[in-house]
């Protein structure tokens, strides 16, 4: 170990101990937050012992004096103090494992190169996930094998809106993931879904960024990728209501959007109607055997028609609300109520439903739908890397409807083809939406098993949301990543981040945009990882150029 | 007239100021005259002469480790003291800091005691000229003076004006140096010089004055800032070389009544304020932490001698 990088020597006025020390730091010397420490230690059996750590505290003082006042004294010159500065460092590893503490006077020097890839355990991955930066624009670090399943899968993020940068961040790895070769021949056929819930700032995710500047440029270089915007991306959005052609929905892009809606043949023989209530598994609710029963026979007498539509017992039936109406004609009639809803259901029950099947219609309607022709070119499909769904112009209901319809078709697909690679990431924010904590929900069920079981499945969730707490913690346990943004002082007390260290649950309330708190199964303390302007834009502005893929529903692009 | 109680500022347990000890150097000669004649004797307001750029204060501190008993199986069983002393000094000017500190172990005793080495340090020896703790007391008092001469040395040409803590007796050679008196043990005036002193007020000084007990001196009482809760609080007296003439023992009375005010201490900080000053008071401070913990010290002791 280098004597003359020595920054200070371990303090004997508090207590060292294996997990945690601290450092007074010599004159001329200075440690920073999230510094990298490292220090050896001789035994007495003549072994070495080589301490890493990360300094997560520092402080100055006046020795000297006893009263606050006095640094007024010392600062006019009457009273003599010295300025003392001192560094608390978590201990992340011990090489080899024996757990001493520091002893008081041993020399700390700042951790560079090799040492500071052992202090943070960057020597042991074999996949390096570029993830970020450290303040003085070091790379960081996530270990591959505990994001594509191998060792552990998903990522949770957390944050408040606006200020935590959660969805760039989720595109920031993404863009990791695709660019820096950490896949290897793997990355053409990996794909990503995406769903843009607020605003359209991921419509341009194949474009260049124009105000991404030279300091940002070399920040990508830093970490060993190429900027620039998403390759291959396909954009789908929802028709615009009331319009015969289906236009999609989107104010600030023009081309290269598809608008996307399920026919009604679809949705009578792939049992969609449960995504049309969102507690439609709460089993509180009585009507739920309702539904489950409506879907059965829907599926048993729906004929499909060449756009789409469906007939009913000789009934053409070409939009969402007409469905809604045979279903509750059918309901309502004596002699047919049995064999829809089932038996000894009672009227109540039977309302309950056609209540809430009759408040869905006016969001649907757009959504569910058999008058436009050829609606296979509205069927979302994934033939480009990246596939963005947005869902933000939609109503609470249609968006649980479509992510849950979305996530079942891709988890379905993955589990029918039975391999677990090419890998799928999905990338959803407002969990707490579609998982909330408590009740249960179709969605729920699926996002949970996509959380237990996507690991095998090759289906990788990369979450988000505000709050942690208000999300089924079963989806949060099961993130091996779990990323913290700027949290409210209240939020970020709470068990759910117990991963975090005091100091960094106090540092999770100032966080600013473009800073991130990145906690792995490896490291014992979560790090703080700066990430670089976005350099694909995310929005019309930034947008560089128009982007020279072709039509997007070419579904040979990309494919030389 | 009613009875008039004035507390004390200093903790009691560091005794009063101010304590007249009747028959004390009874053979004190004063000479009240050497700069004004004493029948115009009036409090004096310091000038707006250059006020000293830096200044030192030097001072000691003692601490008995252990008391010990040498034996060397010749001459009967005596009575020696192991004692630990520093001294130092701080420097001020634009900012206070603590400067040349020396630390010092000796073993004191009669006779030619041999030196001690122990885990906490080595102790060297001092003979003392006979038995009894007052005797070795003096001597570890002479051997910490010639400490504190030791440092002021170094400082000689370092400072404009240099405060030794205590008498100067033994330091007058040192240059524009003056000894500085918070307890008052004698009142050397009396008369209408003695009324100048109770006249004073925050920053003032009395005229210089000449007396002699064993050895002589220039010396003049200065009223230091704080409440004035008797006719004496806040004051200290300060000295200065026979040897200098009259003129330059005036500059240096000038000099120090303009640079001490400002560093007299508060009495919520200071249990000695505002007389003990807090360059003063930080300097022991650090000199007493550099004698080491006693508990520790008087452990390695006893570790040594076993």
């Amino acid at each position: 170990m280098d004597e003359d990088h020595a920054v200070g020597r371990v303090l004997g006025t508090d207590d060292a101990t294996p997990l945690s020390f601290w450092v007074a730091l010599a004159p001329e010397q200075y440690l920073q937050l999230d510094d990298v420490v490292a220090l050896e230690r001789q035994l007495p059996d003549g072994n070495t012992v080589r301490i890493y750590g990360l300094v997560t505290q520092v402080r100055a003082r006046h020795e000297g004096a006893r009263f606050d006042s006095d640094v007024f004294l010392i600062e006019e010159g009457i009273l003599p103090a010295e300025v003392s500065q001192a560094a608390e460092v978590l201990a992340t590893r011990f090489e080899p494992e024996v757990f001493v503490p520091p002893l008081p006077g041993q020399r700390v020097h700042k951790a560079e190169g090799h040492d500071r890839d052992m202090a943070l355990y960057f020597d042991g991955m074999a996949k390096r996930l570029p993830a970020g930066l450290t303040r003085d624009d070091e790379p960081l670090y996530a270990n591959l094998e505990f994001l594509d399943g191998s060792r552990g899968a998903h990522v949770n993020i957390s944050g408040i809106s606006g200020v935590a940068t959660k969805t760039t961040y989720a595109t920031f790895l993404l863009f990791s993931l695709f660019r820096s070769g950490v896949l290897g021949g793997e990355a053409i056929n990996t794909k990503a879904l995406i769903y843009n819930v607020k605003g359209e700032d991921l419509l341009f995710l194949d474009r260049d960024n124009r105000d991404l500047d030279d300091a940002n440029r070399e920040r990508y270089e830093r970490m060993g990728l190429a900027h620039g915007a998403f390759e291959s991306v396909d954009f789908w959005a929802s028709p615009r209501r009331d319009d015969i052609v289906a236009a999609p929905d989107v104010a600030s892009r023009q081309t290269g959007v598809t608008s996307y809606f399920w026919t009604l043949a679809e949705f009578c023989a792939d049992g969609l109607l449960p995504f049309v209530f969102a507690d439609a598994e709460d089993d509180r609710q009585q009507y739920t055997i309702v539904i489950h029963n409506v879907v059965a026979k829907l599926r048993d007498v729906a004929a499909p028609l060449t756009d789409g539509g469906i007939t009913i017992d000789g009934q053409t039936i070409t939009e969402f609300d007409a469905l809604a109406r045979l279903i509750a004609d059918r309901l309502q009639d004596e002699t047919t109520v049995a064999e829809w809803a089932g038996r000894a259901i009672g009227q109540g029950t039977v309302n309950a439903f056609i209540r809430r099947l009759f408040g869905a219609v006016a969001h649907l309607k757009h959504l569910v739908r058999g008058d436009v022709p050829n609606p296979e070119r509205h069927r979302i499909h994934r033939q480009a890397q990246v596939t963005v769904v947005d869902i933000h112009n939609l109503n609470d209901r249609a968006k649980r409807f479509v992510v849950g319809v979305t996530l079942r078709r891709a988890f379905d697909e993955k589990e029918r083809a039975g391999v677990q690679r090419p890998l799928l990431f999905v990338v959803l924010d407002e969990l707490n939406k579609y998982a909330p904590r408590e009740g249960s929900s179709p969605i729920k069920e699926i996002l949970v098993d996509m959380s237990e079981r996507g690991r095998s499945l090759g289906i990788i969730l990369i979450g988000a949301q505000q709050t942690a707490s208000e999300v089924e913690r079963r989806i949060v346990a099961n993130s091996s990543l779990r990323v913290v943004g700027r949290l409210d002082a209240a939020e970020a007390g709470r068990d759910e981040y117990g991963f975090l260290p005091t100091v960094h649950r106090q540092r999770a309330t100032i966080l600013k945009p473009g800073t991130m708190i990145l906690s792995q199964p490896e490291l014992p303390i979560p790090l703080v990882t700066q990430f670089p302007f976005p350099s694909w834009a995310t929005r019309a502005s930034e947008a560089a150029s128009i982007p020279s893929t072709g039509d997007p529903d070419d579904p040979f692009e990309g494919l030389g | 007239m009613a009875q008039r109680v004035a507390i004390e500022t200093w903790d009691p347990e560091y005794g009063v100021p101010s304590t007249e000890h009747p028959g004390e150097e009874t053979d004190v000669v004063v000479d009240a005259d050497v700069e004004i004649p004493v029948a115009r004797w009036a409090p004096v307001v310091p000038g707006q002469g250059a006020s000293a750029a830096s200044l030192a204060f030097i001072d000691g501190v003692r601490r008995i480790d252990a008391n010990a008993w040498l034996d060397d199986g010749t001459a009967p069983v005596r009575q020696g003291m192991f004692a630990s002393f520093a001294a130092g000094a701080v420097h001020a000017a634009d900012h206070a800091r603590v400067d040349a500190i020396e630390v010092r172990r000796g073993l004191f005793a009669p006779g030619r005691p041999e030196p001690f080495t122990t885990k906490a340090g080595a102790y060297q020896p001092f003979g003392v000229a006979g038995p009894g703790p007052e005797l070795l007391s003096a001597a570890l008092q002479e051997r910490l003076g010639a400490l504190e001469i030791e440092v002021a040395g170094r400082l000689a040409n370092g400072a404009d004006l240099i405060v030794v803590d205590g008498p100067l007796y033994g330091r007058q050679h040192l240059p524009h140096t003056v000894g500085y008196i918070k307890t008052h043990r004698v009142h050397y005036l009396s008369g209408e010089a003695a009324r100048t002193v109770a006249a004073l007020a925050p920053g003032e000084r009395t005229p210089l004055y000449r007396f002699r007990t064993s050895w002589t001196r220039h010396s003049w009482y200065l009223r230091l800032a704080g409440p004035m809760v008797h006719s004496w609080s806040g004051i200290v007296r300060l000295e200065a070389p026979a040897e200098l003439s009259v003129d330059q023992c005036v500059a240096l009375a000038e000099l120090s009544s303009r640079a001490l005010p400002r560093f007299a201490s508060a009495p919520h900080k200071d249990p000695r304020a505002p007389q003990n000053l807090y360059p003063i008071a930080g300097l022991e401070r650090e000199l007493r932490r550099r004698l080491g913990d006693p508990r520790y010290v008087e452990r390695a002791l006893r570790a040594a001698a076993r």
